[in-house]
């Protein structure tokens, strides 16, 4: 997939699009050769270096920080805990619309709810001198009961974590709720002929950005402006988190992005760190520098959200889906700006690709003494597509019916579109029923299903998944660009949506190319400043090809009809008869005549005698496209994304009987992105996707002691997969089916190679040994005394660890848990 | 890190010299590939560091006139896997070849495994599998070891604070008709899980020892699968999950090295 330029487009000589082609990154030169500048490398003068002291037990009374000794350290400029800051800056976490409490402080104040919350911070003159300075402060605590487990938060007698804030439903560890009611379920599954149910549980994940979390702050006392330079995902909603915080006005705050090595949700909001560095800057007047460490980054920063799933799937004898239930407990951590967001996302969206007539899922969302739950890489889907899509093949083997078969059956193929399912989602067009043949194609599902070497199995799982999202959260879904033709003819793009490897200055370039007929190297983009850019929300949700793209489209065809206009008065030409190609206006079909961008541009700038009469002499056009999006209804109904991709996974593998280590022997993937911007884009997005997904699969976890302390919160101990445990993926197919609500026909890829992952695997391994996983993730531990147990009992299928002697939890559905919340009374519904 | 002392001596005397007179608090650095990582980390806090790694004669491998293997203590993996070791010396050479990942191959050594003493690690089982000896000096003068007496059963070495590993010896390759290694870990530069080495004498039997399971490298007295992991990790103790794993991977590494060895002794 390394196509180079096409020749045509090098030599700036006009050919028919860039979209669509697999044009050379414009990042990768910085990237590759190390030039790129990340939040680490910068250095201003006069700039300090901050270090933060965190807990180091999970739960506990806060009796007292004493950072006097720590003050008198060489090199020390100021230090500062929980207490300096109270009724001076403003807890966050309640500023968007429905985002629950302001639970969030830079420090513990007086109760440490985590391992790895912010206790204290030191600024000196250099990293190792705030380092000395911080084994001087002394913390005096009082250990209180740890709960590590998110069942037992719910019981209650469990102690109480979040104290003195009164939720919605009272005080407790169940901060949020979360429901859907669609249809009648209870009738569903009496006229349903096969009821499967299981417990799934999911684990946590790490975003594992290897450029760490961490920030720049640098106040200016005579401007009275505060600039922060931050590795985030999205500068405007740090800047007005961060003004509200601090309690000053936006325009005072000024955030800027350096390179950003990657978020995958994980830097999606304001940190602790952030305001810190910010106090610190404010309270100096001078630069504060303060990046965090991995094991920080682990400890306190946001991981995928771990799940038990009750979840039900009713059918028919044919294997026509017609119910599914759930009841989801739903692990935020100990305190959690997106979390409860996860559950009703990755539930509304993860239920497709199936429009499941009756669907009734209730969530507990709770707090647990572990690090902060938040968004990663798919934003729910997987845990919920995780427990339904190994449903999917529960039921398939009950009515012995090919599981490619009743997915095939399933999922939604309408006779026309757009296409509204029970569920809300309205689907403007999809090729989930080709794609989910062409994976199972792929890694010859008919063969293996039929005849598989021993210890070997094949595995499908399909989604379809967000390409934008009106979160229940804020009721927006926008983002925005600005387009300047600069005085040469030259094309810069402005916009606030970060590319932390979504290729922003590739793919916009190659649009506004198409567009503007401007060369691909003539275009550049601004790096996302909030006093330059346009406001957008950011990039997260795999939104910038859709939405994004769009913003840029409208703004470069508004950018358009102005040169036209320029050069048709110029010309004395009708407008109509003219095009944009080769760096020129020109007349229709001579591409070597007309007026090029540089000269009307030069109008434009610097000779306005030269315009039509009343044109006002600027060549910027701004743009905002805010989706035809839903909000979710009372009863979790609701068009959330804009449109849908699809995801249909096939997995091979190999299952080592002596040490239970699955090797992923073969693995195919099909996808519907749409309308494909770039090739080479699109691939890298499902390739990273696909290894976040083995991870979540195969290895990666958050390991917590009883007493709450993170096992893995190193690189060493934390399974992310080296590239040596990944086949080498080749058999990656796009079937487009363009969105017809996306102008462009654009549809997200960032988190189509992710979800589908773990099910697929699971599957896969059930085929191959036997054993069924109902936890994640699947390790060579887990799988061998699964073996070895269900050998030792004679079983022809095993359950892990439900069939495990040691396995406490609930076994059969009967013992199953009940909903905390009830319909009785509510007015809502 | 913590600010420390960097001192490069040239010859052992004088890296002797530099140990006595900065202290218990000065560290032997070879490779650093695990001293620097507990640094970086403020978990090691070392005052000086006495650098071996242009110490003469101490990054080298020679037959000596018995046949026994003469490694010098500062010799990296990626030196010893490229070695062209003879007969059943061939796995010490395959062993450093395949652990950790290549930059920590090409400045690891094998004294900085033994001395770090890590059960993990497969250099401390190896040596112990194979009987090897280790030689130290101080300012007491030489001594030599064999590699069972130089891990403490609690874990760590007995070496003394003044005290650096000059040279390991491999017993000659007559020694044995062969040595297999075989190990488990999670992933490709992981450490390993459970190691397992075996290896055959001249009149057919066999010498094993197990790695990673307990804080020290141990010699087993079974000969069978079941009886290794039985004397090594007994069921009674095998509670926790990765406690019951690594039961069954000694069993499972003890077959593979056991059927190893044999058909390379047939061979």
């Amino acid at each position: 997939m390394t196509d180079i330029l096409p020749r045509e487009a090098r030599h700036g000589v006009r050919r028919d699009k860039l979209v669509g082609t697999s044009v050379p990154r414009k990042e990768d030169l910085a990237l590759l050769t190390g030039t790129a500048r990340y939040i680490d490398d910068i250095k201003l003068p006069g700039m300090l270096y901050a270090k933060i002291l965190r807990s180091t037990t999970a739960h506990a009374r806060l009796l007292g920080v004493d950072t006097s000794a720590a003050l008198g350290m060489p090199g020390v400029h100021a230090a500062l805990c929980g207490a300096d800051l109270l009724g001076k800056v403003k807890p966050w976490g309640d500023l968007m619309q429905d985002l629950l409490v302001g639970d969030h402080f830079p420090f513990a104040v007086d109760k440490i709810l985590y391992e790895g919350q912010e206790v204290a911070a030191v600024v000196a003159d250099t990293k190792y001198e705030a380092l000395d300075a911080l084994e001087e402060i002394r913390v005096s605590t009082e250990d209180l009961p740890v709960l590590v487990d998110p069942e037992a938060a719910i019981r209650p007698d469990a102690p109480l974590i979040q104290e003195g804030i009164n939720y919605e439903f009272g005080e407790g560890n169940i901060f949020d709720r979360y429901r859907v009611r669609v249809g009648d379920i209870e009738a569903a599954e009496a006229g349903a002929d096969v009821v499967v149910r299981q417990r799934f549980t999911s684990n946590r994940q790490a975003g594992a950005a290897l450029d760490p979390h961490g920030c720049v702050a640098s106040y200016d006392s005579f401007t009275g402006v505060l600039t922060l330079y931050s590795s985030t995902q999205s500068i405007f909603m740090v800047r007005d988190v961060l003004a509200d915080t601090l309690q000053i006005p936006r325009n005072r705050v000024r955030v800027i992005i350096p390179e950003v090595g990657a978020g995958f949700g994980s830097k999606a909001q304001m940190f602790a760190h952030e305001v810190i560095a910010s106090v610190l800057s404010m309270q100096l007047g001078r630069p504060v520098h303060l990046v965090l460490s991995r094991a920080e980054i682990f400890r306190a920063g946001t991981a995928r959200n771990g799940q038990v799933r009750h979840a039900e799937l009713m059918l028919t004898r044919d294997g026509v889906i017609t119910g599914y239930r759930d009841y989801v407990v739903h692990n935020c951590g100990a305190m959690s700006l997106w979390g409860n967001q996860v559950v009703h996302i990755g539930t509304n969206v993860g239920i497709l690709p199936y429009p499941i007539p009756n669907i009734h899922v209730d969530a507990d969302i709770v707090h647990t003494n572990t690090a902060p739950g938040g968004p990663l890489r798919g934003f729910g889907i997987p845990q919920t597509l995780w427990a339904k899509e190994q449903l999917v093949d529960m039921a398939a083997e009950q009515l012995g019916l090919d599981p490619l078969v009743v997915r095939a059956r399933n999922v939604v193929n309408p006779e026309t579109f757009p296409y509204r399912t029970p569920m809300g989602q309205v689907i403007d067009s999809t090729s989930v029923y080709d794609c989910l043949h062409k994976a199972a194609e792929a890694i010859e599902w008919e063969r293996l299903r039929a005849d598989r070497p021993a210890h070997e199995g094949v595995g499908l799982a399909v989604s379809m998944k967000y390409t934008s999202c009106r979160h229940p959260s804020f009721d927006t879904d926008l983002s925005a660009v600005r387009l300047r033709l600069e005085t040469d003819g030259t094309v810069t793009i402005f916009s606030s949506d970060v590319s932390h490897g979504q290729s922003h200055a590739t793919f916009l370039a190659q649009i506004v190319g198409d567009i503007l007929g401007v060369g691909f190297d003539k275009v550049n983009l601004a790096q996302p400043d909030s006093v330059t850019s346009p406001f957008g929300l950011g990039t997260f949700a795999s939104r910038a090809a859709a939405v994004l793209g769009t913003a840029c489209r409208q703004a470069a065809e508004r950018l358009r009809e102005k040169v036209v206009t320029i050069a048709a008065h110029v010309l004395e030409a009708n407008p109509e008869d003219l095009e944009a190609s080769n760096d020129r206006i020109h007349i229709k079909g001579l591409p070597d005549t007309g007026l090029y961008l540089e000269n009307l541009a030069a109008y434009a700038a610097y000779r306005t005698h030269q315009l039509p009469p009343g044109f006002e002499p600027t060549l910027e056009a701004v743009a905002t496209y805010d989706t035809p999006t839903e909000r979710e209804a009372p009863d979790g109904t609701g068009n959330l994304s804009v449109t849908y991709s699809t995801a249909a996974h096939a997995a091979h593998v190999r299952v080592d009987p002596d040490t239970g280590r699955v090797t992923v022997v073969d693995y195919a993937m099909a996808h519907d992105t749409g309308v494909v911007i770039n090739p080479l884009v699109v691939e890298g997005q499902h390739q990273g996707g696909f290894l976040m997904g083995i991870g979540m699969a195969l290895g990666e976890d958050y390991v917590y002691d009883d007493e709450g302390h993170l096992l893995t919160a190193s690189f060493k101990d934390y399974q992310a997969p080296y590239a040596t445990e990944l086949p080498e993926l080749t058999k990656l197919y796009e079937i487009p089916a363009p969105s017809v609500t996306i102008p462009g026909g654009h549809k997200g890829a960032g988190e189509s190679g992710t979800g589908p992952v773990p099910a697929a695997i699971g599957n896969a391994v059930y085929h191959a040994t036997g054993v069924r996983f109902t936890e994640l993730p699947i390790t060579p531990d887990r799988m061998l005394l699964a073996l070895r147990e269900k050998e030792r009992r004679g079983m022809g299928s095993f359950r892990y660890p439900d069939d495990m002697p040691e396995f406490s939890g609930p076994r059969t559905a009967e013992e199953w848990p009940e909903p905390t919340g009830a319909d009785e009374g509510d007015l809502l519904l | 890190m913590k600010p420390f002392t960097f001192l490069a001596p040239r010859g052992l005397d004088e890296a002797v010299a530099m140990l006595g007179e900065h202290g218990p608090d000065a560290r032997v650095i070879a490779g650093g590939q695990s001293l620097l990582l507990a640094m970086k980390e403020r978990l090691a806090r070392p005052s000086a560091l006495v650098s071996v790694a242009g110490v003469a004669g101490l990054r080298d491998w020679t037959y000596s006139e018995s046949g026994q293997l003469d490694i010098g203590a500062a010799t990296t993996y990626a030196e010893l896997a490229e070695a062209a070791l003879r007969g059943w010396h061939a796995e010490i050479a395959a062993v450093a070849g395949n652990l950790a990942d290549r930059p920590v191959r090409t400045m690891g050594t094998l004294g900085g495994a033994l001395c770090q003493a890590d059960p993990r690690f497969d250099m401390p089982a190896l040596a112990v599998g194979v009987g090897a000896e280790v030689d130290t000096v101080s300012a007491d003068g030489v001594r030599t070891r064999s590699a069972d007496e130089l891990f403490r059963p609690e874990g760590g070495t007995v070496l003394g604070p003044g005290e650096i590993l000059t040279r390991v010896r491999y017993p000659a390759a007559d020694a044995y008709r062969a040595v297999a290694f075989e190990k488990f870990r999670y992933r490709q530069f992981d450490a390993a899980l459970v190691s397992v080495v075996c290896a055959v004498r001249p009149d057919g039997s066999l010498r094993l020892a197990v790695g990673a399971v307990r804080p020290r490298p141990v010699l087993v007295s079974a000969t069978d699968p079941a009886g290794i992991a039985d004397e090594v990790l007994p069921a009674a103790e095998a509670t926790t999950r990765l406690r019951a794993y690594q039961r069954e991977l000694i069993a499972v590494l003890a077959r593979r090295a056991i059927d190893r060895v044999n058909d390379d002794a047939r061979s």
